[in-house]
């Protein structure tokens, strides 16, 4: 409790007699009102981040009834819900941004080169195809989105754009564990050279694709260089 | 990737089989003796085919092809003949069914993309629910003694979630075939309850509960689909009825007072389903066989098994 007033009133004489944080050993807030993306920018990329994941939900989605390995198949079920959630709660974000509540149009994709490279991550379709189908979700766009999301999340404003920060880490927290999963998968599936092989070729067609249409914010991403850091990352 | 795929693509691994010929026959038969024999007697060398090296190979031997209306369609009760048999063959059948399932959601995600979003949602939380319920009979199919693929699989389920119209698949599949599940699922709950067995009793409640929620997206999105459009809202209704009469499997699941699975009237109306809606599924699934049919029917394709299986024996000394 303090002595004297408990609210302001109306002339100088008349503040309260609460101390200032200052005054107390609370560590203060050295982060600075500066961010590389203003509402605009954040609300098209958010636009863009949902429109990858609502394709991944539904491409995973259909994948289940082509992959014959019943783990595959229970694993990736789990994965299309997480995915669906990181969707809904991108497009949630989109109205706070002062970018529509209209959900037809929540997503979008930063340009054809990105919607092209998205259909050729869905191509495969054969039930011979399992090694594609998760290269091309785990070793490729997955880890994208998640390098996306993370730099997105420090370079946008750490204060004012708060809630696209907590939202992006909450989504790369489950992410990471579906890319980890994907990779166990992909590593029992691919026991021999030629397996591997197949493996390392997918990812690298895929790096190629993605590097071309600049990602999916179409920008090369945040720290540019996609291309270059993509196709060594194939190569090794 | 296409839409539409057919129900015989759904990929597996090498330990299952396919055989549909069977539920087609079942769902189609009348309360008739000599129909159901004369059905059954032209199954015969298919089934016998069907059968070889799996656990159904002995109770072929012994009953002949009315092995199905003898044993399968009986009410399942712990001391009853064949009760283990019968138990498996019903935790692997619904094995399959969640894994069509889980399956048939999601292709509904990729077939209907431009589809209301939370409708995409709905179908994405029954992926999970789906896969979980997978694992989970996977499990309950090793506790009773069983393995996946010791039966052959029937796709049926996934051909109702084929349909072109989203609004027919969550007719078909969320209001038709996760309503039977209700069914089923309470049959199990109190055959676990019988035999105290609680891993069963309350791994399947969970399963249940999960389907009252997947029969609510189904009645919810049957309303939106239709709203203004009493034509589409027909076409869904029939298509509800069809599922109902075809996975009634010849009345096996009805209203009966002799049905081996009973319809779960208090869970259907907790899900959402209406008193009419279910005067209406005791209706459809009142067409089949009644129990004292396939037992008569049974009794005489077993005796012209066994006089078959006599002639061949003496015909080889």
């Amino acid at each position: 409790m303090t002595n004297g007033r408990r609210y302001p009133g109306t002339s100088p004489d008349e503040r309260t007699g609460f101390e200032p944080y200052s005054a107390f050993d609370i560590p203060a807030d050295l982060r600075e009102l500066h961010g590389r993306y203003d509402v605009e920018a954040t609300a098209c990329r958010v636009r863009n981040f949902r429109y990858a994941e609502e394709w991944m939900m539904m491409i995973m989605g259909g994948w289940l009834a082509t992959i014959p390995e019943l783990p595959v198949k229970t694993g990736l079920g789990k994965i299309v819900w997480e995915t669906a959630q990181a969707a809904d709660a991108l497009g949630k974000r989109l109205p706070e941004l002062r970018a529509g509540r209209n959900l037809k149009t929540a997503s979008e994709a930063p340009n054809h080169g990105f919607a092209e490279f998205t259909n050729a991550v869905a191509e495969p379709e054969d039930p011979e195809l399992t090694i594609e189908k998760l290269g091309g979700m785990f070793d490729v766009l997955s880890p994208h989105l998640i390098e996306v999301y993370e730099a997105t999340a420090r370079s946008t404003d750490q204060i004012a754009d708060a809630p696209t920060v907590e939202l992006l880490e909450d989504i790369v927290r489950k992410a990471r564990r579906h890319v980890a999963w994907g990779h166990e998968v992909l590593e029992r599936l691919c026991d021999t050279d030629a397996k591997r092989e197949r493996r390392r070729e997918r990812a690298r067609a895929l790096h190629e694709q993605l590097a071309a249409c600049g990602g999916v914010t179409g920008d090369g991403g945040p720290r540019g260089g996609l291309r270059d850091r993509s196709v060594a990352a194939a190569h090794a | 990737m296409r839409t539409f795929i057919s129900h015989t693509e759904l990929a597996r691994d090498s330990r299952f089989v396919r055989q549909n010929a069977l539920t087609d026959v079942l769902a189609q038969l009348p309360d008739d003796v000599d129909a159901v024999v004369e059905a059954f007697e032209n199954l015969a060398p298919l089934l016998e085919a069907a059968v070889k090296g799996t656990p159904f190979e002995e109770v072929f031997e012994a009953f002949g092809p009315g092995f199905l209306p003898s044993i399968l369609n009986e009410p399942i009760t712990p001391d009853g003949p064949h009760a283990e048999l019968r138990l498996r063959v019903r935790m692997h059948g619904i094995f399959m069914g969640e894994l069509q399932a889980l399956e048939g959601a999601g292709r509904t995600l990729w077939d209907f993309p431009d589809a209301p979003w939370e409708f995409k949602m709905n179908m994405a939380r029954q992926c999970w629910d789906e896969a979980r319920h997978v694992q989970i009979y996977e499990k309950l199919l090793a506790h009773v003694g069983g393995y996946v693929g010791m039966f052959p699989e029937s796709t049926f389920l996934f051909e109702a979630a084929c349909a072109d119209d989203p609004v027919l698949r969550v007719a078909g599949v969320n209001r038709g075939l996760e309503g039977l599940a209700c069914d089923v699922f309470r049959d199990i709950i109190k055959y676990a309850e019988k035999t105290g067995d609680d891993v069963m009793r309350q791994a399947v409640d969970y399963v249940l509960a999960d389907e009252l929620t997947h029969v609510r997206f189904g009645s919810e999105w049957v309303r939106e689909f239709t709203k203004d459009d009493p034509e589409r809202a027909k076409r869904a209704k029939e298509f509800q009825l069809a599922v109902d009469k075809k996975f009634s499997i010849g009345g096996t699941r009805s209203g009966r007072e002799d049905a081996s699975i009973p319809v779960a009237v208090a869970d259907r109306k907790e899900a959402g389903f209406t008193d009419a809606e279910i005067e209406e599924l005791y209706q459809v699934s009142a067409e089949g066989p009644t129990r004292a049919t396939l037992r008569q029917a049974a009794a005489i394709l077993r005796e012209r098994h066994l006089a078959r299986r006599a002639t061949s024996a003496g015909a080889a000394a």
